[in-house]
């Protein structure tokens, strides 16, 4: 276990240097300059080549890249050229809605689908099971902002109950911000049932079919006991890597959903850093997802350990 | 050529960004369809604080480092200017006690500074403040850079004037120092930094925080010290009625649209002319259109590729079907105006001189022009974005007239930060679309009209035009210069301008006081409860 864990720890190590390289280098090689962008329309290109050099930007490129890999290596992403603040700041600011956007939405997504595809699962080939079934393949195809419109013109605009956008007034509690949150996170919690939705029905069908489960009913246990305890728990470990899988991506920001609705969160901090080729807000935005990304997936392969006694590394 | 769900979109987009980089905001004559009746009769109430929905974060806080509107917008509540607009775009004194006093040859001019005007630190502004902040703009921002060429000396005159002496007479130094968009901010002295972290100003608002992608938010300064003559436009009594202004970046523009709609902003900025028959309809709601705000034009380049032949550039502007263009780029009428005259009828500058080479469409005489210049077929390479989706419809109906006249095209879409990087490399392009808005002042915009801006263009007839605009004060006078200087841009077509587009706009029925200007701000406004 000690050494499953140190050998995972060590990959993740180069998984990241290899992150950090392509995302400097990707991100550089693209056309499109920050200092233009700051300066405007009537900037002339001496103004821009000089803020270009005021930021280091006119250095040769491995010599930027060893000294923001300098700074990484003392834990510094940075400074961002547009917000003026340190990324690791930005990224902070941003935490707060999209980790509570990401958690609402998995919580959603779960309650929806988990007991959908159960049902779907233990009634197949019914009309329940086909209306479900249905309700995946429209959850999937729905692009989100357009749900997100929908929903935003009946509850906040017509019905009055919540917020169209944003993230709340200046100095407001949790509560309210979290108010601000709940049609995002319907949003996301439907198209992401969808998945969970399919993947339940399926595994508690690979599931339903096995011998334990034969037994089971032989030996006389309910119906409920043979769902709930013999088939889902075996059923749980596809569930639970989507369920990982969806949470390391709305970790990243779930870009379209925080932009119709303005939400301050990673996924719109990513977008506009792009647009305006902020590089150290990029980089450090990238990086750090992808970091988040690669843990979260380490903690779904230890979480098997927990539901699945037969998994041992 | 579109169908009306893509002009929605193209126009959804195209507004959503425009003043976000490229565009200043225009002299608008405020047609302000619905805006007649903001201007309340009684005095609005005071209290409160309103949500103003603005296109995306401002690129930076510091007024001089950036000329984008946004940035403009913002600071403008912070930071005030020696002169500003009032609401016939005539230049007036705001922290300058009166217009200027200019020697006969109109080489000095001597400012009088108000005395008793307050910093948000609560100290008194001198003429020490203002050195250093003029010195701060023509050193840094890319406006103050162009007028310090012109500059011979700046000094004090005790602690309330200053005195600036210019190498040659240039008229457009006022609208300079009044034009709000990387601008001639007047900072307290010991708060002037480069970055700037601390923004501390005269104007009725005081900085409080900024949230990037939340919000800036500006509160009222109690120590505000007014002018006293009547409100217009933007000079005139300031008074901030309402306790507190937050500028909350939106760059989604059905989300504008649906909160201004919702109540939960009281202002909204630049929205899809799509949603103006349903902010119409909606009682709570008041749109607001400003006509015109901006012009779409294609620059040219005149360094280096088949355009540097002046001839070749004539067939360019015959072949084009401007008309066509803004049809393609704004869908219905009401929303663009196919003038080939640069200013309109009602303003100083209004001339049809050289008009008759508005581009009609016109593929045989663009077919012999072609001809005549002895075209070598080099492909044309046109650069355009889709981030603004009006400069990319533009962009594929001059394709097809070019065409048409017998060019070759190279059409090379590329994101917005790629074409202002490119277009400042004369081998990569031979046209690029962008957009600019009306300004009070002619030569501040296109920057092609000064030097060095992408295209490059130089030539004796430009020197000779530009030179004897600018040594004029006289307005009457200026407005016929003006018209040989729109007549070498139709011969030389260094710039082609398309027409122009409007705005929408929409503001809360409970917001009172407010007055359409386009740059839009919120002193004398309040909001009733």
């Amino acid at each position: 276990m000690t050494r499953y864990l140190a050998s995972r720890l060590a990959g993740m190590a180069v998984v990241m240097l290899l992150v950090a390289t392509l995302v400097f280098f990707i991100t550089r090689l693209a056309p499109g300059d920050p200092a233009a962008v700051m300066l405007g329309e009537q900037a002339s290109a001496a103004d821009i080549a000089q803020l270009r050099a005021s930021y280091g930007l006119d250095k040769p490129l491995p010599v930027q890249f060893a000294y923001w890999l300098g700074e990484l290596a003392r834990g510094n992403l940075g400074q961002s050229i547009f917000l003026q603040r340190p990324v690791t700041q930005a990224l902070w600011e941003r935490a707060e809605p999209t980790f509570f956007l990401t958690l609402f939405s998995i919580g959603i997504a779960t309650l929806i689908g988990v007991p959908c595809g159960i049902v779907s699962a233990v009634w197949r080939g019914k009309a329940i099971d086909q209306v479900f079934s249905g309700f995946a393949m429209l959850g999937a195809s729905i692009p989100s902002f357009w749900l997100g419109l929908i929903l935003m013109q009946i509850f906040a605009v017509g019905l009055g109950w919540f917020p169209v956008a944003g993230y709340g007034d200046p100095g407001v509690p949790l509560s309210d911000r979290l108010h601000h949150l709940v049609l995002p996170a319907v949003v996301l919690g439907v198209v992401n049932s969808a998945l969970i939705l399919r993947f339940t029905r399926a595994s508690m069908l690979d599931v339903l079919g096995e011998d334990h489960i034969r037994t089971a009913r032989a030996k006389g246990a309910s119906e409920p006991r043979v769902i709930l305890h013999h088939a889902l728990r075996n059923a749980l470990i596809p569930v639970i890597t989507v369920l990982g899988l969806t949470f390391a991506l709305l970790v990243g920001g779930a870009i379209v959903t925080e932009t119709v609705f303005g939400l301050p969160g990673i996924g719109n901090l990513v977008v506009s850093a792009v647009l305006r080729r902020d590089y150290p807000v990029i980089q450090g935005a990238l990086l750090v997802t992808a970091g988040l990304y690669v843990l979260i997936n380490l903690a779904i392969d230890l979480l098997y350990l927990v539901v699945d006694p037969r998994v041992s590394y | 050529m579109l169908r009306t769900t893509q002009r929605g979109e193209l126009l959804r987009r195209a507004l959503r960004r425009c003043r976000s980089s490229v565009a200043i905001a225009p002299i608008a004559v405020a047609a302000a369809i619905g805006f007649a009746s903001s201007v309340a009769l009684a005095a609005p109430p005071k209290g409160g604080a309103a949500n103003i929905a603005m296109i995306g974060e401002p690129q930076t806080l510091d007024p001089m480092a950036s000329t984008a509107d946004l940035v403009g917008t913002i600071m403008l509540h912070v930071y005030e200017l020696l002169y500003t607009f009032d609401a016939n775009w005539n230049v007036a004194p705001m922290l300058a006690e009166s217009l200027p006093s200019i020697s006969k040859d109109g080489l000095v001019y001597t400012i009088a500074l108000r005395k008793g005007v307050k910093f948000h630190n609560g100290r008194e502004m001198s003429s020490d403040d203002v050195l250093a902040s003029l010195k701060r703009w023509m050193d840094m921002a890319p406006r103050g850079k162009a007028v310090a060429k012109e500059i011979k000396s700046l000094e004090a005159k005790g602690p309330n004037a200053i005195v600036i002496t210019l190498n040659r007479a240039y008229a457009p130094l006022l609208a300079h120092l009044a034009l709000p968009n990387g601008f001639a901010a007047i900072m307290a002295k010991d708060s002037i930094a480069t970055p700037l972290t601390q923004f501390v100003g005269t104007g009725p608002y005081m900085f409080k925080e900024r949230k990037p992608d939340q919000y800036v938010q500006l509160v009222r300064f109690d120590g505000y010290s007014s002018r006293h003559e009547p409100a217009s436009g933007y000079a005139g009594q300031r008074v901030a009625l309402l306790d507190e202004l937050r500028f909350i970046p939106v760059p989604n523009a059905n989300t504008r649209v649906e909160g201004s709609l919702s109540g939960q902003y009281h202002f909204a900025d630049l929205l899809p002319v799509e949603s103006y028959a349903r902010l119409e309809s909606t009682p709570n709601v008041k749109a607001v259109l400003t006509a015109p705000f901006g012009f779409p034009y294609l620059v040219l380049n005149t360094k280096q590729g088949p355009l540097v032949n002046v001839a070749l550039r004539q067939a360019v502007q015959a072949a084009l079907n401007d008309a066509d263009m803004l049809g393609a780029g704004f869908g219905d009428p009401k929303f663009y105006s196919a003038d080939p005259n640069h200013y309109a009828r009602n303003t100083p500058f209004y001339s049809m001189a050289g008009t008759e080479f508005y581009g009609k469409g016109d593929a045989k005489k663009a077919a012999a022009l072609v001809a005549a210049a002895k075209y070598d077929g080099t492909p044309i390479k046109i650069l355009t974005s889709q981030q603004y989706d009006f400069h990319y419809r533009i962009a594929l109906v001059m394709a097809e007239n070019l065409k048409a006249a017998g060019f070759k095209v190279d059409m090379q879409v590329v994101d917005w930060s790629t074409l202002i990087q490119r277009r400042n490399d004369p081998a990569l392009w031979d046209i690029y679309i962008t957009h600019s808005a009306v300004l009070p002042e002619p030569t501040l915009t296109p920057p092609q009209l000064g030097d060095g801006a992408p295209g490059w263009w130089s030539s004796p007839a430009k020197d000779a035009a530009l030179a004897a605009f600018n040594a004029e004060s006289d307005s009457k006078k200026r407005g016929a210069l003006w018209g040989n200087i729109q007549s070498v841009v139709y011969t030389e077509v260094p710039y082609i301008r398309v027409g122009n587009f409007n705005s929408v706009t929409a503001r809360s029925a409970k917001l009172e006081g407010y007055v359409a200007m386009p740059w839009p701000f919120f002193w004398n406004t309040g909001l009733q409860k």
